[in-house]
């Protein structure tokens, strides 16, 4: 058992710094797709952590992104602030807003959750988009690079560390007590209270980090773009992380990264056909839905699965009549 | 079993047969990049491009095209949104190699792939964007081979309004570039000619202006200066109508083309007469035999004369172009920015030439002449300048 694990350790090493390497042998514009999938990654994982494992389904997430993204792009556009530290501003800010969404939304649950979240989404971008004087609204705010020259390399790795800081905050966290307190919550509320689960620390703590993990997404996403508009926080943007993280698989680990990567690439080639392609996500993701409820992680987990028990009983048929 | 390897044989010969057939098709050319909304509210400017896309394509490679091989233009939507703008822009080069990018109709995402352009060291004529930061940033390979805000201003609009002796005006614009910059130039000139202004910001997007019109109409207008884009401008228009501020107040769209688009009378209906537009086109008025040659081929390719000005806009702009790189020699940025600065062609609006002092607006900058054009009964009626005009200012 203890080869095995040790084993995976390596496969997982191997595999991460091969796709640490991979970026060398690539063009510009495929970095470009690397970074914006690896924004993706951090954006449908975070919200995977509060819609997967805690069953709180939000859509406020890309709201949150906006909010650290124009903290942090206002602080260094405006104010000078290095743009690193506007970085660490709108996570905070967003942190606070998680937390006070969080608050707001304890006896909420299922649909109503949703719907408030849905607001408060539509009066942050009704805020963006009048505000121009600060946020120069559908002008978009041109800000500041991270970095002194600008080099898509160099962005790819500072993506790969904030998407493998929020795999890691999301892991430690699922594997942890806490995770299973949020399951708990996710499977049942009451009966996860009438043990001993404290369900309000539970969901604001999984609203606030969420939404933590969100606005850093957004605001490093601001500083790589330069722009920062009000597509960052907006519906479409919304419907694309849930898209993601469905189609990947919700509630499982991998599932948003199968997702973010799958999605980018693919919206890369359909690009063509404008608007349409969110709702040829939407389409699918609602398929998905209906069909494989646990995404591509369970389509290729009950084949690997049925697999297996062919191999244990080769005498069963590998498919059912 | 049969069908399984009937099937796969089939895919195999089509596999094949394309990978042999592709480098036979595959043509050497010289690719230029355009960059435009071909969907969102600005739609009908896409279309406008692709109409002229298509006329200087066939003129260039009639005339043995770039560099000895043919030219391909690659369009990129921009939907009208910086953020799309910019991520399309860096897309035509990284991905599709062009030469050089052509086009774009919105300020706002000029702005934003100016600074693409500027990274990525890829020339850029501007085609339809008018705010002067857009040249005034002065970057070395950004051009403008169309209208600024503060040229449209000050050669046409500020002096139409004083030559029709308007006394009081009134100011709308949107809340983008194009038209919170246009306005405090607008101000500006009306301020330095006596006329009395009052001045207003509305949301882009917006499709309700009554509130609006109420106080514009309290202020008791002769003309009220609409810088909106898109169908926003129909609404105001047919809203403007419908509380009675028109026809004793004239309206002129400060863009043009909105009031060009088919859907217009659709959209304003009898409101729409008696509008004033700013247009750089009109059948009566051809100032080079480019121009003649242009609207005879538009008619024959389209079956009807050209309407939006925007295409010829880019006819122009691709024209420039092909000149630049053939005299450059080579697609080489640094010699095509060169030849660009070294331009002096002839093209549909006259001489293109760019400015190359430095230090305000007018770097990098070719101004073509605009006119005011108002609809009389659904004829274009030319009132400004007072050369070119076909009849007078009804109201």
């Amino acid at each position: 058992m203890d080869m095995r694990m040790t084993k995976n350790r390596w496969l997982l090493a191997a595999g991460l710094v091969a796709f640490a390497l991979l970026p060398w042998g690539l063009g510009v514009y495929h970095q470009h797709i690397m970074i914006v999938s690896l924004f993706y990654v951090m954006m449908a994982a975070s919200w995977n952590l509060l819609a997967g494992y805690t069953g709180q389904v939000s859509f406020g997430h890309a709201a949150f992104a906006g909010i650290g993204a124009y903290a942090s792009g206002i602080l260094a556009a405006k104010a000078g602030v290095n743009p690193w530290v506007g970085v660490a501003a709108g996570t905070l800010l967003a942190a606070i807003f998680g937390f006070l969404v969080g608050i707001l939304c304890l006896k909420l649950g299922g649909i109503y959750l949703s719907l408030t979240t849905l607001g408060f989404s539509e009066i942050l971008h009704i805020i963006i988009n009048n505000e121009y004087e600060i946020t120069r609204g559908t002008m978009g705010l041109q800000v500041p690079g991270l970095l002194s020259e600008y080099s898509k390399l160099a962005y790819f790795y500072i993506f790969l560390a904030g998407a493998l800081l929020t795999l890691g905050v999301v892991y430690r966290l699922i594997h942890s007590d806490l995770g299973l307190n949020f399951r708990a919550v996710q499977n049942d509320e009451r009966a996860a209270a009438s043990l001993g689960v404290d369900v309000v620390k539970v969901r604001v703590l999984a609203f606030t980090v969420s939404s933590a993990l969100a606005g850093m997404a957004g605001a490093l996403y601001g500083h790589y773009l330069l722009l920062i508009t009000p597509q960052i926080p907006s519906l479409d943007q919304q419907f694309l992380v849930l898209s993601m993280t469905v189609i990947g698989g919700m509630g499982s680990f991998v599932g948003p990264v199968i997702g973010a990567f799958g999605l980018e690439i693919l919206s890369e080639y359909i690009r063509a056909y404008g608007e349409y392609h969110v709702l040829a996500f939407g389409l699918v993701a609602l398929a998905v839905a209906r069909f494989a409820p646990r995404g591509m992680v369970g389509i290729f987990r009950s084949v690997w699965e049925r697999r297996r028990q062919a191999a244990v009983h080769p005498s069963l048929p590998a498919e059912s009549p | 079993m049969k069908k399984r390897l009937f099937f796969l044989s089939v895919m195999t010969a089509v596999v094949g047969m394309a990978l042999v057939c592709a480098p036979v098709y595959a043509v050497d050319t010289v690719k230029i990049g355009v960059v435009g909304p071909r969907t969102g509210d600005a739609a009908a400017t896409g279309k406008a491009f692709e109409e002229g896309i298509q006329l200087a394509t066939a003129y260039v490679n009639a005339k043995g095209g770039i560099l000895g091989k043919p030219l391909e233009i690659v369009f990129e939507d921009t939907a009208g949104a910086p953020d799309k703008a910019a991520s399309g822009f860096e897309r035509l080069v990284t991905r599709d190699k062009v030469a050089m990018v052509l086009g774009e109709s919105h300020s706002s995402s000029a702005l934003a792939e100016i600074e693409v352009a500027n990274r990525l060291k890829v020339p850029f004529v501007v085609v339809e964007a008018w705010a002067d930061p857009i040249t005034a940033k002065n970057y070395r390979y950004v051009f403008r081979a169309g209208p600024s805000n503060s040229g449209v201003v000050k050669d046409t609009i500020a002096k139409w309004v004083v030559h029709e002796g308007f006394k009081k005006a009134y100011i709308v614009a949107e809340n983008t570039d194009w038209g919170l910059g246009i306005a405090e130039i607008s101000e500006a000139a009306l301020k330095a000619a006596g006329v009395s202004y009052a001045s207003l910001v509305t949301e882009r997007k917006s499709q309700d202006h009554y509130m609006e019109l109420a106080k514009i109409k309290e202020f008791d207008p002769d003309v009220v200066l609409a810088f909106i884009y898109g169908t926003g401008l129909h609404y105001f228009v047919a809203q403007a109508g419908e509380v009675g501020l028109t026809p004793k107040a004239v309206v002129l769209d400060g863009a043009g083309p909105p009031s060009l688009w088919p859907d217009f009378w659709t959209n304003v209906g009898d409101y729409g007469n008696l509008e004033c537009f700013v247009s750089s086109m009109h059948k009566q008025v051809e100032l080079t035999p480019l121009a003649t040659q242009y609207r005879e081929a538009y008619v024959k390719a389209f079956g009807q004369a050209p309407t939006d000005y925007k295409s010829r806009s880019i006819y122009d702009a691709i024209l420039i172009a092909a000149d630049a790189v053939n005299r450059a020699g080579a697609t080489d940025a640094e010699k095509v920015v060169d030849a660009l600065e070294s331009t002096a062609l002839l093209v549909t609006r006259g001489t293109a030439r760019f400015g190359t002092e430095k230090g305000g607006p007018e770097y990098h900058q070719w101004m073509p002449p605009m006119l005011v054009i108002q609809w009389q009964n659904k004829e274009q009626v030319v009132l400004y300048p007072p050369e070119g005009a076909t009849g007078k200012l009804k109201r």
